[in-house]
């Protein structure tokens, strides 16, 4: 009798034990499968969110060309259609309150403070912060309603490096070196069409002279070019690069100044989309006031067309040329790019007959290859899980690769 | 009882070991066929969406179609393999693949034409594919000539006046507008004839101008309720001009025209600016005669071959608001490429009492708004004893294509096409690709 109570005592221990055991497994299991739910929902949001972006180019249809309220988000390009993103859509997101974004310009002459989608050099996209779209109103015309967090990166698929090569012994010549990558490889034979622009002092505003040509990568990957009659150290100039290969097409600059300070002397405001207006201005209005005497700043400003095989082609443009002077009471100027071409505006300006210098507005982010990366400002760092989505995509005919993270932010 | 219950005792550890091996067999089981997927698997980038935006985006100059039909020793197979290993992460393995299609006893097959490669894709892997055509393929769309089918040759005359004024084309010239018929429509005809001045369209309206077939033409006139009148006509008839539409309804009975008036309220107004120099239509548009509601009128009774019965005010438009073309209509709109707005707004809807007092059957573009049934938005109406009138009876601003599709739609020509997929000229592309590595 006590023997088999002791063994019924024995075996209901075992099955409590087996029960709890049984339990806890379960559990495990149990919290697997929401988890799996869960980062699947994310993982499904990323996918949708990547498509509502690259394949839709938002509301009104050509809401980055305009000055119309938005009213659905999308990139796409809607006169190439695909995966080809719009290279003005890109310039109105507001990426200077990214965790990566450049600072935030404020410009006291208009009394308006500008997104800075910057490229190197004080070449990039200076547009107005009420012109740009912020990214709660992105996140809310994607309909995240607060529930995912999202982050877009659009990056160049090639990078292209380009240096000076020293010419010994020095001598009235230019020797610039182009090295082309992807995903870390060299790309051999690749085409490379050039553009150089030679700021020459001229009697009152400076000139620009183009060159340009085309040349093919070696085995390494690296293209030599060079230039005579061009001073590698004391002429100002832009190099600019458009590669090729397979279909794939990435652009590369370098920027040459003679001007004795690593900032530029001018910079330019896009004003106005629609339009196409431009404002030209004197850097110090900007940054404030350097070491005197105050430079007087004489510009020539000249846009060139991206055409559909990478030549850039020149288009006229109203009040090119200009007298900037710093501080109250002397004007900014304005200028007038044509609103259905995209290209590159070149300023090319002088402060004396030996202190020149050029910067670069892209007039679509494509055409000097600028990147774009645009999130609420924190990042996904402190999520547990982050979906990432890929894709290949064309802005202004160069490749991009657009990479969009989504987060649950309900933990 | 005892004994009982020592059997009772045993009885409950038999009956627990039981439950342990039932939990134990429902715990293995569980975990053996409770296996999710791995996390790559369902977490991984969306090889197949990043398969497609590759292959699209390596097309978009044009590249991919040029490559894929290449000899296997060109060297533009190899920029392709270092664009697909440039433009991928480097953890992306890629299969590319080549198949020539072709048609054998009617079935499609798909045969190998080249690879590319840079790994064992593994296990997880998903593919996509374009259809890629040769660019020296070119694919001809050849329009029937309108008349062909029955061995006639209809010349289509625009009215290009240059010494005429229009109205109810806002935003547009006459000339402008001219322009656009003749790229729409010349391809339908034989032979087009763009008539350059009100004089000329005096010497067409007597059959002297030379030019073109006169029989059996269409005339398009372009100055929307304005209607050019030579300077000989407009002293003929200065005493009434919609005599003169009186006149023209005659002609285009005598010579079987079909008249298109491509917007609004048809024969409203006269114009020819160096006869009108001082009379304008109300609005300040110099160089035209307001004719009115008589003008239509007039002309109809022309068409219809009765007299001329004098001016009237009675109008036979009205105003019905936004209505849909038909199905057949938008079936044709694929037909032919030509894509106005499906639904449109008519302010000058023709009665459809016309068609009994004239003689007229009407080939219709839009659905009857259901507030006005018996109005006509717009139609060719074809009198019975030759010659028709083809009434655009919608507001400005106008859009030219809803005329050049009534025109078609009446005449109805085919659009051969040539054969598309014929052997050689397409080729499928799949590019497969793999993640390595990660979770």
């Amino acid at each position: 009798m006590t023997g088999a109570t002791i063994d019924h005592m024995v075996s209901v221990t075992i099955l409590i034990a087996a029960l709890l055991v049984a339990m806890m497994t379960y559990n495990g299991l149990f919290a697997s499968a929401i988890d799996y739910d869960r980062n699947r929902q994310v993982a499904n949001k990323a996918v949708d969110i990547m498509n509502t972006i690259c394949l839709s180019p938002g509301s009104p249809v050509d809401w980055g060309e305009t000055n119309e309220t938005l009213l659905g988000f999308g990139l796409q390009d809607p006169d190439a259609g695909g995966y080809a993103l719009s290279p003005y859509s890109i310039m109105r997101l507001m990426t200077s309150n990214s965790s990566s974004g450049s600072q935030i310009v404020y410009y006291p002459k208009t009394g308006l403070y500008y997104n800075n989608l910057s490229a190197n050099y004080g070449h990039g996209v200076l547009t107005p912060l009420g012109a740009c779209v912020n990214y709660t109103t992105v996140a809310e015309l994607l309909g995240l309603n607060g529930q995912y967090g999202f982050s877009m990166d659009i990056d160049p698929v090639l990078d292209i490096s380009i240096s000076q090569v020293p010419v010994s012994p020095p001598q009235n010549q230019l020797i610039l070196k182009v090295d082309v990558s992807g995903s870390g490889l060299p790309l051999s034979g690749a085409t490379v069409n050039y553009n150089l622009f030679h700021v020459e002092s001229g009697s009152q505003y400076p000139l620009m002279a183009a060159y340009s040509g085309v040349n093919q990568t070696d085995s390494s990957g690296s293209a030599v070019i060079e230039f005579e009659d061009v001073d590698e150290s004391g002429d100002a100039y832009s190099f600019i690069v458009y590669v090729s290969i397979g279909g794939v097409t990435g652009t590369g600059y370098y920027t040459h100044n003679t001007i004795g300070d690593e900032n530029q002397l001018v910079i330019p405001f896009i004003q106005d989309y629609d339009q196409g207006t431009v404002i030209i201005a004197h850097s110090w209005d900007v940054n404030g006031a350097g070491s005197p005497p105050v430079p007087e700043v004489k510009y020539n400003a000249t846009f060139f067309a991206l055409t559909s095989d990478f030549q850039l082609q020149e288009i006229e443009i109203e009040n090119n040329t200009g007298h900037l002077l710093y501080g109250e009471g002397n004007p900014y100027f304005t200028t007038q790019l044509p609103v259905s071409e995209v290209g590159l505006m070149i300023i090319s300006y002088k402060r004396d007959a030996n202190r020149m210098g050029t910067v670069i507005l892209p007039w679509g982010v494509g055409t000097l290859g600028v990147s774009a990366y645009f999130d609420e400002g924190f990042g996904s760092s402190g999520y547990d899980f982050v979906a990432t989505e890929l894709r290949q995509v064309t802005v202004d005919g160069v490749s991009y690769q657009v990479k969009v993270s989504a987060w649950s932010l309900s933990g | 009882m005892a004994k009982n219950g020592g059997l009772w005792a045993l009885m409950r550890t038999v009956e627990v070991l039981f439950v342990i091996m039932i939990l134990l067999s429902a715990f293995f089981i569980t975990t053996y066929f409770a296996v999710l997927p791995s996390s790559s698997e369902a977490f991984g980038t969306n090889l197949r969406e990043l398969s497609q935006s590759t292959l699209e985006t390596l097309d978009s100059q044009g590249i991919l179609s040029a490559t894929v039909f290449e000899d296997q020793n060109s060297t533009a197979w190899g920029d392709l393999q270092k664009a697909l290993s440039a433009s991928l992460p480097p953890n992306i393995v890629y299969n590319l693949n080549v198949y020539n299609l072709s048609t054998v006893a009617g079935d499609i097959t798909y045969d190998l034409e080249h690879s590319i490669s840079d790994g064992n894709l593994g296990v997880n892997s998903d593919a996509s594919s374009l259809l890629v055509t040769s660019p020296d393929v070119t694919f001809i769309q050849d329009p029937q000539k309108i008349g062909a089918r029955t061995g006639e040759n209809i010349t289509l005359y625009i009215l290009n006046c240059n010494d005429a004024n229009g109205w109810w084309i806002t935003g547009y010239t006459g000339q402008s507008l001219a322009e656009d018929v003749y790229n729409l429509l010349s391809p339908y005809f034989i032979t087009t004839v763009l008539i350059n001045s009100t004089d000329q369209l005096g010497l067409l309206l007597d059959d002297s101008l030379g030019e073109g077939d006169v029989q059996n033409a269409v005339v398009v006139n372009t100055f929307g309720e304005a209607v050019p009148i030579s300077s000989d006509h407009a002293n003929d008839y200065s005493g009434d001009y919609a005599e003169y539409c009186h006149f023209l309804g005659q002609r285009v009975n005598t010579y079987n025209w079909t008249w298109v008036s491509i917007v609004g309220y048809p024969f409203y107004y006269v114009t020819n600016v160096d006869y009108f120099t001082s009379t304008q239509n109300g609005y300040g548009i110099y160089g035209m005669s307001a004719v009115a509601n008589t003008g239509a009128n007039a002309f109809l009774r022309g068409l219809n071959s009765d007299p001329y019965f004098g001016t009237t005010s009675d109008s036979i438009t009205t105003e019905v608001g936004v209505v849909d073309f038909t199905d057949y209509v938008l079936e044709r709109c694929n037909y032919y490429g030509i894509y106005p707005a499906p639904y449109q707004t008519s302010s000058r809807a023709l009665s459809q009492n016309i068609l009994s007092d004239y003689n007229l059957v009407a080939n219709e573009l839009f659905v009857r708004s259901s507030s006005h049934l018996t109005y006509i938005p717009a139609a060719t109406y074809r009198h019975d004893g030759g010659g028709a009138l083809t009434a655009i009876g919608l507001t400005r601003i106008p859009d030219i294509r809803v005329a050049a599709l009534a025109l078609l739609v009446y005449y109805n020509p085919t659009i051969y096409k040539t054969v598309f997929g014929a052997s050689g000229t397409s080729v499928l592309v799949t590019l497969q690709l793999g993640q390595q590595g990660g979770a």
